[in-house]
């Protein structure tokens, strides 16, 4: 059995509308984030994942498996949906029973498993209470507890941060953690940037239904050769260093970091760069540190997806 | 707070009249009516029979026309234009308008509630009153499109053709045409914006719309079979509303119910509407 | 597997029971359901204190009254020759009718009206000038004329309007109806076949609508007995098959439930606007009779109205759009009725199941 989630030449179109185009992807356990503008097809491709809709083209392999067999599929998948409505008039203890009676537990399983998914979501206090009640964050929690209350493989989560207060958001960040440490996969979207930056073992960056790169975010970086890397360099003479540096046909740009304890150097070739940098280091400007500043997911998505949008 | 001080200017161009604000809704209801190529055809299809109807009347106005198809087919084609003849163009006219009505009705207010827009409607200078106007003329107007615009065509063909005299002597068919249909579209109108604003589901409120009429003349029919009454027709809208049909337009009542009791009975239906309607609305206004 | 789908089932058919019994957007169908209990029963009671009237009649008369004493009044007897022949009257009322001639004339006219009751019918004589101008009797309603007026009732209202809109509530909602909540992903998140979900709503589905509907049956033929007395009971049900016709009468509400039940799970499945395909189906029921043989069969209406115990002929009186509705359809035999009907409700099932197999959530167009 596989232990990647595969899509191959997934396409998918609501009537003239694009959803995603030409998907070819390769997704291997650990957290993948989905990152993208509105409308970019996260939510779609988390649809498509889970078989609440069916692409128009390709096909979507789930560790070996398509939602063509239930039965074996959703034991092995959590889904977090974004849509905030439950059956109508049960609580979110009855909530997740009523979804474990549907997995075919007896009785007993279901309440324990129940218990433990609201636990683990910190709403026991509020289990009997009705779930279209509950304040966002707690219905939030309350469909991550469906995501995860019957231990699956695969957690796919639409916006799961969404609504939840600092404290229960490192919670649930560290859950994610925990879960991807087993070998599990957790495919997430989120818009906050900052987060997905922390968490991601390899994001999806997706615009206009393309995914536009994936894979490591590093690699993602090296792979935009037409943005000059930025990277900070802190040492004790910056002016004479930045003086080396222009000499060099590579270096682009170089500035004076605004604390002036070091110096911030624009390259179109980070390789030759480091080259240059271990010379210096040897003809005795003190270096303290080297280390690049827009490999993050924040300048990534700046420089794929900002100037894609910029350009519609 | 700033960027209100610098940046914020009330809308000083022109607006539009209060007097017609409320016509506002009813144009932004049937653009949207209109991009829908089925209610389009169907808008188009209420037509045909009216056409029916003139070529009927300029026909039998003209044997000569028509001689060509022969004596037998002539005689089969000649018409008695009289209130008879305008009862059946309602009643065809008035199964069509319902149909429609059960298109558009329910879709005038429920999604304003249910997405929260009645609010900022009623945030603007609209008053609920405005409001209901808007949303009733969208029925009205389109209703009455398709039912007394064109009897009233018809009647005036006929009256070209046949002359004066026939006009005069026959001015009731014209009021007949126009005051039948003026309260059957008022009936249709606040029934279905009644449960528009009641019901959540727009095609819930399309279904009820439906059960209303069917069930209210099968529940009349069982209460006068159950009870031996015929109470029971004070049920049945529709039934009522050809009473007052065959009142205006002078045929042959079925003696059901007497055109006065159906008259009281319209009205206090389209009463009860209003009521419902005004009180579903009343818990969205904002005070200003 | 069997085990798992049972267990499927069953989970779904208990959510769904729950959704559709005592939901508070159901309310109407039992107001549907129950309208013509409230109606035999109000019908009843009426009649149980008219009987209470007669009887009280009967027992102020000087002496027990028959038919046959009734028939021995005629027209053109005195008063005195009434009392003789019936006794004093129960009751009666005197009044004067006024009539102008001509300017300053008026002719003055006694009228007496004569009520006497033998216990079950009441017999009123006019009299004029003190002389017998006419005779009138009242019968309490025979138990024979409410089961043709039940049937009536059942065949017109409740079987093709009141289950038709009833079902339609129901089996819309089961997949429609969670489409517009926006909580179909709840059941299809989760390891359980779409074909396992289908048969536990549909059944879920039924089975509320059987309790609903066929409670209402049994109610409103309870309501109409409940004016009779032991004796006309036990004469109908054991002598004039009144318990066959109950148990057809209720067989009949089941298969309707099966019937409609299928035919608006399909179109919640097919269709966004239930309007169309309600009204599309009632103008199909409706039309039935001028359908091509081959086409009648495919309509629930056809094989209800075969196994209706009482053939009711349509009242000419009816008003244009219920006299479409009522439309009399040829009859079949019973077993072809019953098989036929769930052979339809089969196939339309079997339709339904492509249909699911391929449904995609996609709550912003609705």
């Amino acid at each position: 059995m596989s232990d990647a989630i595969v899509f191959e030449d997934v396409s998918k179109f609501y009537g003239d509308v694009l959803g995603v185009n030409r998907v070819n992807l390769s997704l291997p356990p650990g957290i993948t984030s989905l990152v993208g503008p509105n409308g970019s097809g996260k939510t779609t491709l988390m649809n498509l994942m889970t078989g609440l809709i069916r692409p128009s083209r390709g096909s979507i392999r789930i560790l070996g498996m398509t939602c063509d067999e239930p039965e074996k599929f959703f034991r092995l998948v959590g889904y977090c949906t974004q849509f905030d409505s439950f059956p109508k008039g049960l609580t979110g203890y009855e909530f997740l029973y009523s979804y474990l009676l549907l997995f075919g537990y007896d009785r007993t399983t279901c309440d324990e498993l129940a218990w433990k998914a609201i636990a683990n979501v910190g709403l026991t206090e509020a289990a009997h209470r009705k779930a279209a009640g509950y304040s966002k964050g707690m219905r939030q929690r309350i469909r991550l507890a469906q995501a995860l209350v019957h231990d699956p493989r695969i957690l796919i989560l639409d916006e799961p941060l969404n609504g939840l207060d600092p404290l229960v958001r490192a919670e649930t960040i560290a859950l994610f953690r925990s879960f991807a440490k087993r070998g599990c996969h957790v495919i997430l979207s989120s818009h906050v940037l900052h987060e997905v930056d922390i968490i991601s073992d390899q994001v999806v960056l997706m615009s206009g239904g393309y995914v536009v790169a994936e894979g490591k975010i590093q690699d993602v970086r090296d792979e935009i050769q037409d943005q000059p890397m930025q990277i900070l360099i802190r040492c004790d003479r910056p002016s004479e260093l930045a003086a080396r540096l222009f000499q060099q046909d590579h270096v682009v740009e170089a500035r004076l970091h605004k604390d002036r304890l070091g110096l911030v150097v624009k390259t179109s070739s980070p390789s030759r760069f480091y080259l240059l940098m271990n010379k210096i280091a040897l003809d005795g400007i003190g270096i303290e540190s080297v280390a690049p500043v827009d490999d993050d997911v924040n300048s990534v998505y700046g420089y794929l997806i900002g100037t894609e949008e910029a350009a519609r | 707070m700033a960027v209100y001080k610098r940046s914020y200017r009330s809308y000083s161009g022109p607006m539009t009249p209060a007097w017609s604000r409320f016509l506002v809704l009813y144009r932004a209801s049937r653009r949207a009516l209109f991009r829908s190529r089925g209610s389009t055809a169907f808008f188009v299809l209420c037509f045909f029979f009216p056409l029916l109807c003139v070529l009927g009347v300029y026909a039998n106005s003209n044997l000569a026309a028509i001689s060509f198809l022969g004596e037998r087919a002539s005689q089969a084609l000649r018409l008695d234009i009289n209130g008879t003849f305008f009862l059946v163009y309602l009643t065809v006219q008035s199964t069509l308008s319902f149909i429609l009505t059960a298109f558009i009705g329910p879709g005038l207010i429920s999604p304003d509630l249910a997405n929260g827009a009645l609010t900022l409607y009623l945030s603007r200078p609209m008053s609920r009153a405005e409001y209901v106007l808007g949303k009733c003329s969208v029925l009205f107007i389109i209703l009455s499109e398709i039912t007394w615009v064109p009897g009233l065509v018809i009647f005036a063909v006929q009256a070209s053709l046949a002359g004066w005299h026939w006009a005069s002597h026959n001015m009731w068919i014209a009021t007949g045409i126009f005051l039948g249909s003026l309260i059957w579209i008022l009936v249709l109108s606040l029934l279905a914006m009644a449960l528009s604003a009641w019901v959540k589901w727009r095609i819930a409120a399309g279904a009820f719309l439906l059960a209303v009429f069917f069930m209210g003349g099968g529940f009349a029919q069982a209460i006068n079979s159950v009870l031996r009454t015929k109470q029971g027709y004070l049920l049945d809208i529709s039934n009522l509303v050809s009473v007052i049909w065959r009142d205006l337009l002078r045929a042959q009542n079925d003696a059901s119910v007497p055109a006065g009791e159906a008259w009281v009975a319209v009205l206090a239906f389209v009463g009860l509407c209003l009521l419902l309607l005004v009180r579903k609305l009343k818990a969205n206004e904002v005070v200003r | 597997m069997k085990q798992l789908w049972r267990a499927q089932a069953a989970a779904v058919i208990r959510l769904e029971l729950k959704k559709t019994l005592f939901a508070r957007r159901g309310l109407w169908i039992y107001f549907l359901a129950f309208a013509p209990v409230a109606l035999f029963l109000a019908h009843s009671l009426v009649e149980i204190h008219l009987h209470g009237v007669r009887r009280e009649m009967a027992r102020r008369m000087s002496r027990p009254l028959t038919e046959a004493d009734f028939a021995a009044v005629h027209e053109g007897m005195t008063r005195d020759e009434v009392v003789a022949v019936l006794g004093r009257p129960a009751a009666s009322r005197m009044q004067v009718r006024t009539t102008v001639k001509g300017p300053g004339q008026v002719e003055l006219t006694p009228l007496e009206s004569l009520q006497y009751s033998d216990g079950r019918t009441e017999l009123i004589v006019w009299l004029r000038n003190g002389t017998v101008a006419g005779t009138g009797t009242t019968s309490g309603i025979s138990l024979g004329q409410d089961s043709h007026v039940f049937a009536g009732v059942f065949q017109f209202f409740f079987l093709r309007l009141a289950v038709f809109f009833g079902c339609l509530g129901i089996f819309m909602n089961l997949f429609r109806g969670e489409m517009l909540d926006k909580s179909m992903h709840f059941y299809l998140l989760a390891p359980i076949r779409r074909e396992v979900l289908l048969a536990g709503k549909y059944l879920a589905g039924l089975l509320a609508a059987t309790v609903i509907f066929a409670s209402s049956t049994a109610l409103q033929i309870a309501a109409m007995l409940v004016q009779f007395d032991s004796n006309a009971i036990d004469q109908y049900l054991y002598k004039n098959h009144g318990f066959a016709e109950i148990a057809s009468y209720l067989g009949i509400t089941v298969l309707a439930c099966v019937g409609y039940g299928s035919v608006f799970l399909a179109a919640g499945l097919l269709f966004r606007n239930p309007i169309i395909p309600a009204a599309f189906v009632l103008i199909w029921e409706a039309a039935n009779p001028i359908l091509p043989s081959l086409l009648k069969k495919v309509s629930v209406i056809y094989y209800l109205k075969s196994l209706c115990p009482v053939q009711i002929p349509i009242d000419p009186a009816m008003p244009p759009l219920i006299a479409l509705l009522v439309s009399n359809a040829q009859p079949i035999s019973a077993y072809v009725a019953v098989i036929g009907l769930f052979v339809l409700s089969a196939a339309v099932l079997a339709t339904s199941m492509k249909l699911v197999h391929t449904l995609e959530i996609n709550y912003t167009t609705e």
